[in-house]
């Protein structure tokens, strides 16, 4: 904003740091809102990564032991197939089996060995520790004969093989137990993360709440600081417009009654001196003697230059303003007009008018006359026209008149000259309402639209002429 | 005949003196009163009955053109003769309405108003030279300009004749008399002039015919 607009400090500064304040309360309130919904964005989706990563780490593990239990369980089958299979060839095919099942428990083991947690430590090193202890006890089994195993078999499965690998399974089972803790406790961790991120959102939604309502209430408060004062403006700047109006119009007023008091004293006091002047020269002239001529002839010039001055001052009073508006009415001081206007232009004026009301008001007689001298002053001046026509009608919607005549026109929208204005502004003041039309090559119309004077006592009438 | 009585009616003494003065010394001349003002006027010419009054236009309490209206009312054969200084035709119009038959301009000379006052006095209608001459410049431009053919060229022989005497302030039966027709038929006359001229009254008819050159 440029410094020059500034009206004044005290009216400057407070506007200003009430914008500053709104500025910064809005901000920190949006950035109240971009930082709460990031970091609850954040902290979603560091639950969903981790409750992704704990549930894939406990699958692998229950999967991992499901093969361990499922290999010891196909383990006791084998031992005990190859220790009941009679024949020697089939039970050498169940060794192998055997042999391939403890390789891969062996494998899983190492698998799982690296997934092992502190909790899980013990158990699964009692798990290893019974596996070799199963292993080494069928280390000799393996090599006996098919009548040792038919004599033994049996009892060695029932009294060894059996409850060792019911005692792995439980351990098994164990560690199982120890992974669903772990996977509670996970899953403990997570909601508290998410009750804490809760919390948060919670807060800071509190108080962007807060701030807003704060917020809300300080620019509704200024706001309506702001309508009151902009509705006192507009009263002053409408009081102010009214006033101007009002003073256009007295101003007018004004100016008719100086140009009528001065046209009335001009005629009246100086042009009847004058007239008395001549009158007396008249009878001067009479009583000369017929000698020395040029005391005769010194009388008649006196005469000749008196008899101007009366033209003169008869016109100047006519033109100031027109005896004939006062005396004789409206329309006869406009067929005064176009017949002046016609004597000095060339131009045929004709007038066409209604009778109108007696107790027109002396401003619509007045406004109605400066309009019509106005628009033939413009017409003499500017249309080159032959002949121009005044027209005066009068009905319920008030006065209509229209001057129009057959000249070279102009371009209405552009050219609007002072007198125009002056005729404005008069219909203006009377509530009337004023239009031009023209068009280049086609002639011009004046129209003025006078609403009908409001009832009660004016200054209407003719005076005393 | 005898002399002629004149009242003469203006608010500057000095006009009306000097009027006096101007009118005494024609022979035949008398004014027998002097108004300062319309009301004046009326009063004065109610008593002393004169034969002609000189009214100017612009006086206090009532104007000239009011004061004709009543004293051409009141005392028909008081002939009333306007002296203003107003020239336009509205004026004229409107103290011819009022009754008045002639009408002056305040720097006429001498010879104008003694002959107004002998022609009025005499029944005939008078005006300024130079309010004729206006008169006439008028209609002639109107007729320039409209190009429209002159109604006068409507009119008779006859009914010119009459057009004449009757702006000369001749009445029907004056005219029925001069020439050698009834009444009733000069009536006739008079209307079919008013209607081809498109006239209304007898004061538009003198203001045609001063227009015209008929008189004046």
């Amino acid at each position: 904003m440029p410094a020059a607009n500034v009206p004044s400090p005290r009216r400057s500064l407070l506007p200003l740091t009430a914008r500053l304040a709104l500025i910064v309360g809005f901000g920190g309130l949006l950035a109240l809102l971009a930082l709460s919904g990031l970091d609850a964005l954040e902290v979603l989706a560091q639950i969903q990564g981790r409750n992704d990563a704990i549930r894939r780490d406990f699958v692998l593990r229950s999967r991992s032991l499901e093969q361990i239990r499922a290999m010891l369980y196909l383990s006791g089958t084998y031992v005990r197939d190859y220790l009941l299979e009679p024949d020697p060839g089939k039970a050498a095919a169940y060794r192998a089996s055997l042999a391939d099942t403890r390789r891969q428990i062996d494998a899983h083991l190492a698998a799982y060995g690296r997934l092992l947690r502190a909790e899980e430590r013990e158990p699964f090193r009692v798990l290893r520790q019974e596996l070799g202890a199963y292993w080494q006890s069928l280390d000799p089994v393996l090599g006996w004969g098919p009548r040792q195993r038919r004599e033994q078999g049996y009892s060695f499965l029932r009294d060894q093989v059996f409850p060792r690998r019911t005692g792995m399974l439980k351990l098994a089972d164990r560690i199982a137990a120890v992974d669903e803790r772990q996977l509670d406790a996970s899953a403990g961790r997570l909601a508290e993360l998410f009750a804490s991120s809760r919390r948060r959102l919670g807060l800071t939604l509190a108080a962007t709440l807060a701030l807003g309502l704060l917020l809300a209430a300080a620019t509704i408060r200024r706001i309506l600081h702001l309508e009151a004062q902009t509705a006192t403006h507009l009263r002053d700047l409408a009081q102010a417009r009214s006033e101007q109006k009002d003073l256009s119009a007295r101003l007018v007023a004004a100016q008719e009654n100086e140009r009528r008091a001065l046209a009335r004293e001009l005629h009246d006091a100086v042009g009847q001196s004058l007239s008395a002047v001549l009158m007396e020269l008249r009878n001067l002239a009479a009583m000369l003697p017929p000698e020395p001529a040029d005391l005769r002839m010194h009388a008649e010039t006196i005469r000749r230059v008196v008899e101007g001055a009366v033209d003169q001052v008869r016109n100047m009073a006519l033109t100031l303003r027109p005896s004939m508006l006062d005396d004789l009415g409206l329309v006869a001081a406009l067929e005064w007009q176009a017949r002046e206007t016609g004597r000095r232009t060339g131009m045929l004026v004709h007038v066409a008018a209604d009778r109108l009301p007696d107790d027109l008001p002396d401003e619509h007689r007045t406004c109605i006359f400066r309009v019509v001298q106005e628009a033939l002053t413009n017409c003499a001046r500017h249309s080159r026209a032959r002949s121009v026509s005044v027209t005066l009608r009068h009905d319920a919607e008030g006065i209509h008149l229209a001057v129009r005549d057959d000249g070279q026109g102009f371009d209405g929208r552009r050219e609007k000259g002072l007198g125009l204005l002056g005729i404005q502004e008069r219909v203006a003041n009377l509530q009337g309402s004023l239009q031009v039309k023209s068009e280049p090559g086609r002639g011009a119309l004046l129209a003025v639209t006078l609403p009908p004077p409001a009832a009660g006592p004016a200054g209407g009438g003719a005076a005393a002429g | 005949m005898s002399g002629i009585r004149i009242l003469v009616a203006d608010d500057h003494t000095i006009t009306r003196s000097g009027l006096r003065m101007l009118l005494e010394r024609q022979p035949g001349f008398e004014v027998i009163g002097e108004a300062a003002d319309g009301r004046q006027a009326i009063e004065l010419a109610r008593a002393a009955r004169p034969d002609l009054v000189m009214l100017d236009i612009a006086m206090p309490n009532l104007n000239g053109i009011e004061a004709a209206r009543q004293i051409c009312a009141e005392l028909p054969k008081t002939r009333v003769v306007i002296l203003s200084m107003h020239s336009d035709e509205g004026y004229v119009l409107k103290a011819l309405k009022a009754g008045a038959r002639g009408y002056l301009l305040k720097d006429s000379t001498e010879s104008d108003i003694i002959d107004a006052v002998r022609a009025v006095h005499a029944g005939k209608a008078y005006f300024s030279p130079e309010i004729s001459r206006m008169l006439v410049e008028d209609y002639v431009r109107q007729l320039e300009h409209r190009g429209m053919d002159d109604s006068y060229e409507l009119l008779t022989t006859r009914e010119r004749e009459m057009l004449q005497l009757l702006a000369e302030g001749k009445s029907n039966r004056e005219i029925a008399a001069m020439l050698n027709l009834s009444v009733y038929t000069v009536e006739t006359h008079r209307g079919n002039i008013l209607q081809k001229l498109n006239l209304h009254s007898l004061p538009e008819l003198i203001l045609y015919a001063i227009r015209k050159g008929v008189i004046g």
